[in-house]
């Protein structure tokens, strides 16, 4: 049939026996539709009942293998077309329950290779193969559009095409380390794999992982045409001389050469799927396909084992818990529809009032920025500019939407009418009479239905609710700093907080796209309360002799991503001296702030603002160095001996037993938002699983046998009750 | 006589600000979004309640069609919501408030934005139709052949441009530059160069005084929008003295002139909204205005003496409403020019020139010093010419609840020949 008029492109489903047979076979419900084209294209759509997205599990494989069967049956087939007729998602990868799940060497083995294999035989079908991609199109879901032999993909927003595995402490093991060097050359592919990036569709272009940007509406149809008109020409490449550069010997070398050393830097050894991914990437180019493949699985088998890869991808499942969170677990009550928040007000333009507000006004969210004076609101929206432009030259935003955000911010130095907010964050001065007065006042001004919330870090929102006549209304929402890079929020519960305003609360940090956790009102929260005793233990290390190096370099190690004390510095010492002084006023029995940071502010030394703490920091971007003449401020030297093990085994006990306190205290249900709120917030090593999940690893028995040993000479050292009855029971945090 | 009035919720203006200094960098979109961003915080409306926003604007930005649907858009009002911007010259802002006043008397609307917005600072140079045509050649030119000839067809004068903001200023009907027309007013009314100055100094000293006042209507402009926070206007000069303005040459007539930079308005950019709504509707959402618009008039007059605009205006506006200038407790004629103001003066309190030119019998009335433009005028504050209408309603009726009076009498020249007059009263 070959006209040479434009074929018409009516896509008909066709009912089809065969088709209708397997599913009889399988007996469940269809994941993949497919229709014939009058000029037959067969179009292949993914589309998983009673879901947003598509993935591949073991299912979802078998149903395209049969479609492949079908295809390889009828030679009249023109081509494949492969699309998603999801919103958002093309295909968002592999089932990580079903990996995770996995028990057995043998069938996470059996899982990596129905993948390979059905890929496989899609990449060899014999007629051209197009994938025609909207929405997410990561992991798996880009890999089987490799397989294919021709990618398009639409240029909205949510389309994201990539390869994070590395993230998850795997390697992409479906044919996308051997294959996305093929495509787009030895050094592009790294970059991807190796950072598991995802990218928009344009820089996707750039780059060469997609062939065009067509868009959504035309994708199926321009799909097809592509298969009529260009036909078998579409499975040739080119080879590309700078690809077979690359595959040389001594350039293969100097490559992986230098990116290694660049890891080593990086990732301190901690993430072992980084270099296994370097080593199949590069080790894979020079081998058959075949080979190429078998690197990839064996790889994948060695690291899906590791507690690194388990850790990592309980995080992802955690964030995934965050997003759809609604209020404590344990709140049953029926759920009202919360409807999306319309507008907000921030009071206090400081950094972290301006920072809420950018972070909401770029989520397309008009924000009325409210202070006491012009100085404060200049700084603050000064400061939004500045956010604004840094992600127009990251190329996050467009000049335009960044143009939009400013516009969503609008000043006031006087009192205006706040009926209209949905919520107003409060991000004043942390003093309890102000905060008090401020909600008395809000309380007036605000509309009936509007959440009055505090950004306070360290004060009660139960107290502060008793200032307004609704404290059913009072909630904290607490953003971390600097808003527009940390993930997370605590949703801190006072007494009085009603359950609606728990969800509505929930449903407002989702709405921005940030992770919250909820917590009850107690000192500190949760993550404040489990870093200061650490950030505390690591001024009294080094008040005690201890040198800066050795403290923050124990904890590198261990896997932070900063040392404790310039952690202090970056805070600025005198803001990590109010919060610890604050906590260890409350928990006077194990915290006592150490006297070396009010030193320290008397002589003016107070971090990164500074330039000057116990690392100078000088403007332009370096890294900063040790402060040289910090050591006069060492009174003591009874830890000047500590190795860096003994000092890091301090650090982390505390971290633990706080964590342990918390979850006691009740401040949250489960370890698991323990240990997610301790990695998001503070970025404590993410393959360790977090303080809970690491104490249970490491044994609960040892940590309270280490702990008391230490408490014979230091009391803060003691064991809580519940680490102590969980150890003396033989139990752990984490029901295995 | 009881029509339906147009109620005046609330207005918000920035400060005014010399061409070239503070505000030049922002554009008239973006002044006019500050302005009705600043409108809606204060007012606390629902967007979504608007039933069209109006702008006025002279020099519409190239780069801005439909500036009045911009700023909209721009300050967070709903999509739904549409816009239009006006243009009668230096009566822009006024135009967009009755334009809003006969559209609720229509029945076409209850709920407007209105105001005026200008940046005199960003109006463009322009090339001439001739260079214009030569680019277009070099545009369509394919074979390098055609490009050269193109190029070389170019001559040094094209590359001088036309000021845009002096072809704004010139009629182009009667050929002279508004200070031209200012000239012939003193000429023919005998307005002296030291009453002038007299006139000009006392602007100066009234903004100066009122420097407070006119803050309560100012939505400051932070940085990075400016270089340091902006709360007030940048015009009015607190050191400024009769030596001073004596010192300054004539602009328009070098020789035998009497209108000097210092007696003329300054040229200025800014922007002013206003919320304005019918009564009922106010009363619905439990608004309370600062003021009413009663009624209103615009007349023509001889382009050559624009600068009278007002007395016909305010003539008209009598035959309309019978308010006469007894009634007004409040006024404001816009100092184009303190020779122009003098002149209106004049003509409003002469017989002989109703009777030439009014078609009627006796003067319009007298104006007391101290109800005219009380807290300073263009020639302080400065003159944006598409805002300008709307901020002396703004700022006649916050003076009119300072001053507990009835009603207030806003009027302008118009270039082109025209004058505006809007009676406002206080609830």
């Amino acid at each position: 049939m070959t006209t040479s008029q434009t074929p018409a492109l009516k896509i008909v489903p066709r009912t089809d026996p065969v088709m209708e047979a397997t599913n009889m076979i399988h007996d469940m419900p269809e994941l993949i539709r497919r229709h014939v084209t009058d000029d037959q294209v067969c179009v292949l759509t993914f589309d998983r009942p009673d879901s947003a997205a598509n993935i591949f599990d073991k299912a979802a494989l078998m149903e395209l293998s049969d479609h492949i069967n079908y295809v390889m049956c009828n030679s009249d087939l023109k081509g494949v077309v492969l699309t998603s007729a999801k919103k958002s998602i093309f295909i968002a990868g592999a089932d990580l329950t079903q990996l995770s799940k996995a028990r057995t060497p043998e069938e996470l083995r059996d899982m990596i290779e129905l993948g390979q294999v059905v890929f496989n035989r899609l990449s060899t079908i014999g007629i051209p193969t197009v994938a025609a991609i909207h929405g997410a199109c990561v992991g798996g879901g880009y890999e089987v559009c490799l397989a294919c032999d021709y990618r398009l993909a639409s240029p909205d927003k949510a389309t994201k095409i990539g390869l994070p595995e590395t993230q998850l402490g795997i390697v992409p093991a479906w044919g996308g380390s051997t294959r996305l060097p093929r495509l787009i050359g030895l050094s592009k592919a790294l970059d991807i794999i190796l950072g598991g990036k995802t990218l928009a569709a344009k820089p996707a272009l750039k780059c060469g992982m997609i062939d065009e940007i067509v868009p959504r509406e035309y994708l199926v149809e321009k799909a097809c045409q592509l298969i009529l008109w260009r036909g078998t020409k579409l499975r040739v490449r080119p080879t590309r001389l700078a690809h077979t550069i690359m595959k040389l010997g001594p350039v293969m070398n100097f490559i992986t050469k230098k990116v290694q050393r660049q890891l080593q830097q990086k990732t301190r050894g901690h993430y072992p799927a980084i270099p296994k991914a370097l080593e199949v990437v590069t080790q894979g180019l020079t081998k058959s396909l075949e080979a190429s493949l078998l690197l990839e699985r064996d790889a994948i088998l060695e690291l899906g084992t590791t507690e690194a890869c388990k850790n990592l991808i309980r995080i992802f499942f955690l964030q995934e818990r965050a997003k759809k969170l609604s209020g404590f677990a344990a709140d049953t009550t029926t759920e009202t529809k919360v409807s999306p928040v319309k507008r907000i007000t921030v009071v206090g333009a400081g950094i972290m009032g301006g920072g809420i507000a950018q972070w909401a006004s770029s989520r397309d969210i008009p924000v009325i920025l409210r202070d006491i004076n012009h100085d404060a609101i200049a700084k603050g929206l000064a400061g939004i500019a500045k956010i604004y432009e840094q992600a127009v030259k990251r190329h996050a935003l467009t000049k335009v939407e960044a143009r939009a955000g400013m516009d969503r911010v609008s000043p006031s130095a006087v009192d205006v009418p706040l009926h209209s907010a949905d919520v107003i964050i409060e991000a004043a001065v942390e003093k309890m009479d102000l905060k008090k007065q401020l909600f008395a006042r809000l309380d007036e001004l605000a509309g009936p239905n509007t959440i009055l919330a505090s950004n306070t870090s360290a004060l009660s929102i139960s107290e502060i609710a008793t200032a307004t006549k609704h404290p059913e209304r009072v909630i904290g929402i607490h953003f971390f700093n600097p808003v527009h890079r940390m993930q997370l929020v605590e949703v801190v519960v006072g007494r009085q907080t009603s359950p609606e305003v728990v969800r509505r609360a929930v449903k407002f940090v989702q709405q921005i796209g940030k992770l919250p956790v909820v917590v009850r009102d107690a000192p500190g929260f949760l993550v404040n309360r489990i870093l200061m005793p650490y950030l505390i233990e690591a001024g009294h290390l080094f008040e005690n002799g201890a040198r800066v190096e050795d403290i923050d370099e124990s904890m590198l190690e261990f896997g932070m991503p900063m040392g404790p004390l310039r952690l202090i510095d970056e805070v600025g010492v005198d803001v990590s001296n109010h919060v610890a002084a604050d906590l260890a006023s409350k928990f006077s029995d194990r915290m006592h702030c150490p006297e070396v940071l009010s030193k320290m502010i008397a002589d003016q030394l107070l971090g990164k603002k500074s330039g000057k703490g116990f690392y100078l920091h000088s403007k332009k971007g370096k890294e900063p160095v040790v402060n040289m003449r910090i050591d006069k401020y060492h009174s003591g030297t009874s830890c000047a001996k500590l190795t860096r093990d003994e000092l890091r085994t301090r650090m982390v006990l505390l971290m633990i037993n706080e964590s342990a306190r918390c979850l006691e205290g009740g401040i949250v249900d489960e370890a698991a938002d323990v240990d997610f709120g301790m990695i998001m917030g503070t970025g404590f090593a993410p393959f360790l699983g977090g303080p809970l999940r690491f104490a249970d690893n490491v044994g609960l028995s040892l940590v309270v046998a280490e702990m008391k040993r230490l408490a014979d000479e230091e009391p803060r050292f003691t064991p809580c009750n519940l680490l102590q009855t969980l150890a003396g029971t033989g139990q752990t945090f984490y029901k295995s | 006589m009881n029509a339906p009035r147009l109620v005046i919720i609330e207005g918000v203006r920035t400060p005014f600000s010399k061409m070239g200094s503070d505000l030049a960098r922002l554009g008239p979109e973006e002044l006019g979004r500050i302005a009705v961003s600043a409108l809606l915080t204060k007012t606390g409306l629902n967007p979504a309640l608007i039933d069209e926003v109006i702008f006025g604007c002279v020099g519409q930005p190239a780069d801005a069609a439909n500036v009045a649907r911009v700023i909209a858009l721009r300050a967070g009002i709903p999509e739904h919501v549409p816009a239009f911007t006006v243009h009668r010259n230096c009566a822009s802002g006024c135009e967009a408030v009755t334009q809003a006043y006969e559209k609720m008397l229509a029945g076409r609307g209850e709920i407007f934005v209105v105001g005026g917005t200008e940046s005199m600072s960003q109006v463009p140079l322009l090339y001439t139709h001739q260079a214009a045509a030569k680019f277009a050649r070099l545009a369509r030119a394919k074979s390098i052949g055609q490009k050269l000839g193109a190029m070389l067809s170019f001559r040094p004068s094209d590359f001088k441009p036309r000021i845009g903001l002096q072809l704004g200023l010139t009629d182009p009907v009667c050929g002279l530059n508004m200070g031209d027309t200012a000239e012939i007013l003193a000429r023919e009314h005998g307005v002296t160069r030291e009453k002038q100055d007299a006139f000009a100094l006392e602007s100066h000293a009234r903004a100066i005084a009122a420097r407070e006042k006119l803050e309560e209507e100012i939505c400051p402009i932070y940085p990075p929008y400016t270089k340091a926070v902006m709360t007030n206007d940048n015009g009015p000069r607190k050191e400024q003295s009769i030596e001073a303005l004596t010192k300054l040459k004539p602009v328009f007539d070098r020789k035998n002139g009497t209108v000097t930079a210092g007696n003329s308005s300054q040229i200025t950019d800014g922007a002013v909204a206003l919320l304005v709504m019918s009564e009922m509707k106010a009363a619905e959402l439990g608004m309370t205005p600062i003021g009413a618009m009663t009624g209103y008039a615009y007349a023509g007059c001889d382009p050559q003496r624009m600068g009278l605009g007002p007395v016909y205006a305010i003539a008209e506006a009598e035959r309309r409403t019978g308010l006469t200038l007894d009634h007004a407790d409040v006024v404001e004629i816009n100092e184009a020019f303190a020779a122009q103001v003098i002149a209106c003066l004049a003509c409003l309190k002469s017989d002989e020139f109703a009777q030439k030119h009014l078609k009627r019998e006796h003067h319009v009335g007298k104006v007391p010093k101290d109800v005219l433009n009380v807290n300073g005028g263009a020639i302080a504050l400065g003159h944006p010419v598409g805002a300008t209408g709307a901020r002396l309603i703004l700022t006649s009726l916050k003076e009119l609840n300072r001053r507990e009076g009835k009603r207030a009498l806003i009027s302008l020249c118009v270039g082109g020949g025209q004058g505006a007059a809007i009676w406002l009263e206080r609830n």
